[in-house]
């Protein structure tokens, strides 16, 4: 597990430090993808309910409605389609993208596992509207879609009836159905955006808006895709067919290839495998956590600055239980915590300074306790020589801090650079105990943490409480957001900085130019602006042929191209297996008056059904169905299908439905002439028996 | 040595600010005291100076956020003012620190009238704007 999560994870990140170069970090789609999703989400949503102001239900209707939305509209309606298409598989890559990503973060542990689980819930969501919307276009994929769907369905012993008897031939469709269609595919992506609130439920500040750059190239994307390949419909289903391949998508529909290699009960432990080892995911292994935060009542008064800035809502402010004469307090929900510190870093109690009682701020992490990290600083300040002398913050979760680590850089490392609280920075360099402090934490726009990137340099930037003083001389203090692939950068920051400090002999303030200071603060240097423009073409162009290929592409083949099919399908009783005992006039007079009416006893279980099929001698079909229902006693049902070598052929068809040892209760035989393609459908009813269609 | 005193013309009416508003003239009043003593008071007077920024940092922050949940129309007025004190005693512990000998006469002089004052008219006028 973990060599494939960091195998996965460095994959991830070269892909991120070139969209940093390239886009930059607050428009690196990877920093953004579930608010990518959510913008995809609306994207289908808004062009949905266009083209449900035209779809019309019904066998034919629904197929010639959206004929005429892609062709009689094609500049709205058309356009309209291809953007609800191709966001949904925009929408199904960015998710697989976004659960791959923060499992390879590891972001899904601990307190997180609500997101992942929900997360898996919403995939689920995906699907369903995917399946019921390609279902609704009635082409040759919707009939896939159906028969592959309802003979999956089927699998499940919990239908008496196979759904797929439903699909039997154009002649028993029913129009209701697509009625059932449209409302499952209202309904699902409904139920879907409630449970996409539920996802970021715990999280404050969750991002549901990419930046807006982002949203109108992804939209503009879109545009250019149903421009150059406009998503359109298949020829017509037609049931007494089957079409030698189909055009499959294959972000929704990859499934339905391999349950015909698999089978459908196969493909059902397939997806229960999967899913539940990433239900359990979060817990293999399970998280090893120090203390939650803790709130010091004594030097809480209820400020909320640690409740606004709690990236994932542990914090509520409570009415008072100390009795002390503040209204609030700040209480942890230890399940919901997940031990960065940012709610220390926002404590204004959080002082090194303090120093007439102990160093206890309002809240902090036990195991991380301000004193001690005071201490720390102090022991590493002393250790420090040289003109330019750093003390570097560093979380574990981004780069390390490479040469030059000498003497005159002390590192200390904390769970995020978020929890450093500013009048620490205050302290060290108004102490002189270093002459430059360095937050160095993980890549810019994508913290662990979620937001210790963001208050810190807010907190800097003297635009987010607690501010870092202005006196402090900005000249003194440097971020580095980098992650672990990024350690150069990382270095080459450090040295800039280290360089800009170096002070001219006797004097106070740092020596280097303007310039010379603000240099570090272009690291990463990002290309030229030819190309980077030439790489997000790049990128553009690889999305759209993604999306536009594989949305698609490659065909499936259905049958051999000499084949038809035959389908054998029927849902009959058999016979009881006991007759009905009739009571005797005793028998009778015993029974309450009221049960004197059933006159008898009727065993309810019925015999299974034999069926066999033959194709010119040779046997298609031979087995024994079980009646349906736990007492054995409903209809036993059948639906098969065969492909067969097309041409002129005598056929054979028995059935035994009375519990004789052998023999046949009925059978027929039919000459056959099958067309190449064609699917002939042999159906046993009661009355009527045998019938070839 | 002239010393805060707490005047009822002080109390602002929310039971919190005037809470620590109390606590403060207090701590101020016993850096004064220190300061007041010969000789090795200094550590003394460094601790209660961090002890004071650290309390006022905090009292700053819960005045602003009932100041926000309230919408206080003078709210960034009022904010610039606490940033001010806030720098004002970092000066005084900057230059305590550096070894001058100014900070009781400063405390005395700059920080009381600044702290009654600010009680007096900022906080008073906050509170009694009915929000």
């Amino acid at each position: 597990m973990q060599w494939l999560k960091s195998a996965i994870r460095a994959c991830i990140e070269w892909l991120e430090s070139i969209l940093d170069r390239v886009c930059g970090p607050t428009l690196n789609p990877l920093n953004q993808l579930g608010a990518l999703g959510w913008f995809q989400f609306w994207l289908i949503a808004v062009s949905g309910i266009y083209l449900f102001i035209f779809f019309d239900t019904g066998v034919t209707q629904a197929y010639s409605s959206i004929e005429s939305i892609s062709r009689d509209q094609w500049w709205a309606g058309g356009i309209l389609r291809s953007i609800h298409r191709y966001a949904s598989d925009g929408l199904v890559l960015v998710a697989f993208l976004h659960m791959l990503r923060e499992f390879a973060m590891d972001r899904m542990r601990g307190a997180r596992w609500f997101a992942w689980v929900t997360g898996l819930v919403l995939i689920g969501f995906i699907y369903v509207c995917g399946i019921t919307g390609y279902w609704m276009v009635w082409d040759q994929l919707a009939q896939y879609v159906a028969l592959s769907t309802s003979r999956w369905l089927d699998a499940l012993p919990i239908f008496a009836e196979p759904i797929s008897r439903n699909f039997l031939s154009n002649a028993e469709l029913s129009g209701r159905f697509f009625t059932l269609m449209v409302y499952l595919h209202i309904a699902a992506p409904l139920l879907m955006l409630l449970f996409m609130w539920v996802h970021i439920q715990r999280y404050n500040y969750a991002l549901v808006n990419p930046a807006l750059k982002l949203m109108i190239g992804t939209g503009a994307g879109f545009l250019l895709l149903s421009l150059v390949s406009p998503a359109l419909s298949q020829a017509p289903a037609n049931l007494d067919q089957i079409a030698a391949t189909v055009g499959l998508d294959w972000f929704y529909l990859a499934f339905y290839p391999l349950m015909d290699r698999i089978g459908a009960v196969g493909l059902w432990w397939l997806v229960l495998a999967v899913f539940a080892v990433l239900l359990v995911l979060p817990w293999l292994p399970r998280l090893r956590e120090s203390p939650a935060a803790v709130v010091h009542l004594d030097h809480c008064n209820g400020c909320s600055r640690c409740f606004d800035d709690c990236p994932f809502g542990a914090i509520t402010m409570n009415p008072r239980s100390d009795g002390a004469a503040f209204s609030a307090e700040a209480v942890v929900d230890a399940d919901l915590c997940v031990r960065c510190g940012i709610c220390v870093g926002a404590c204004p109690t959080a002082t090194p300074f303090r120093r007439a009682t102990a160093l206890v701020p309002g809240i902090e992490l036990p195991a991380f306790n301000l004193e001690a990290l005071r201490d720390r600083v102090e022991t590493v300040a002393r250790t420090l020589t040289g003109e330019s002398r750093i003390l570097v913050f560093k979380c574990p979760h981004g780069a390390a801090v490479t040469p030059p680590v000498d003497t005159s850089v002390g590192v200390i490392e904390v769970p995020c650079t978020g929890m450093v609280p500013p009048p620490f920075i205050d302290f060290v360099v108004s102490r002189r105990l270093a002459d430059g402090v360095m937050l160095a934490g993980c890549r810019e726009g994508d913290c662990y943490e979620r937001l210790g990137v963001r208050w810190t340099e807010q907190r800097i930037g003297g635009e987010r409480d607690p501010y870092l003083r202005d006196r402090v001389s900005r000249d003194r203090v440097a971020v580095s957001w980098a992650g672990p692939g990024q350690g150069a950068d990382r270095g080459q920051a450090l040295a800039g900085f280290a360089s800009a400090l170096i002070r001219p002999p006797g004097g106070t303030q740092p020596g280097a130019t303007a310039e010379q200071r603000a240099a570090w603060r272009q690291v990463p240097t990002r290309p030229s602006a030819p190309v980077r423009y030439a790489a997000l073409g790049v990128m553009v162009c690889v999305s759209i042929l993604l999306l536009g290929f594989f949305s698609h592409r490659p065909t499936v083949r259905l049958r051999a191209d000499t084949a038809a099919i035959v389908t054998l399908s029927f849902s009959h009783a058999g016979r009881n297996r006991q007759e009905c005992q009739r009571f005797s006039p005793e028998e009778m007079a015993r029974l309450q008056p009221n049960m004197r009416r059933i006159g008898g006893d009727c065993p309810r279980g019925r015999w299974p059904v034999y069926v066999e099929l033959e194709l010119d001698g040779r046997v298609v079909y031979a087995g024994t169905r079980q009646p349906a229902g736990l007492w054995k006693d409903g209809p036993s049902t059948l639906f098969a299908r065969f492909q067969v070598p097309a041409g002129a052929q005598r056929a054979r068809v028995s059935l035994r439905d009375s519990g004789r040892d052998n023999g046949f209760d009925a059978s027929a035989t039919a000459d056959l002439d099958l067309a190449p393609g064609q699917n002939l459908v042999v159906e046993f009813k009661q009355p009527g028996g045998f019938t070839f269609k | 040595m002239t010393y805060i005193e707490w005047r009822p013309s002080f109390a602002t009416g929310i039971p919190d600010v005037d809470h620590e508003h109390q606590e403060m003239i207090e701590w101020i009043n016993r850096t004064l005291a220190a300061c007041g003593q010969a000789g090795g008071a200094r550590d003394a007077v460094t601790d209660l100076l961090g002890e004071i920024y650290a309390r006022i940092s905090a009292h700053f922050a819960l005045e602003e956020h009932v100041m926000k949940s309230r919408r206080y129309d003078q709210f960034a007025e009022h904010k610039r003012d606490h940033e001010r004190l806030l720098d004002e005693i970092r000066d005084m512990m900057d230059e305590h620190e550096s070894g001058g000998q100014v900070i009781e006469e400063r405390l005395a002089s700059r920080l009381a009238p600044w702290f009654s004052e600010h009680f007096r008219l900022q906080d008073a006028r906050f509170h009694s704007a009915g929000l």
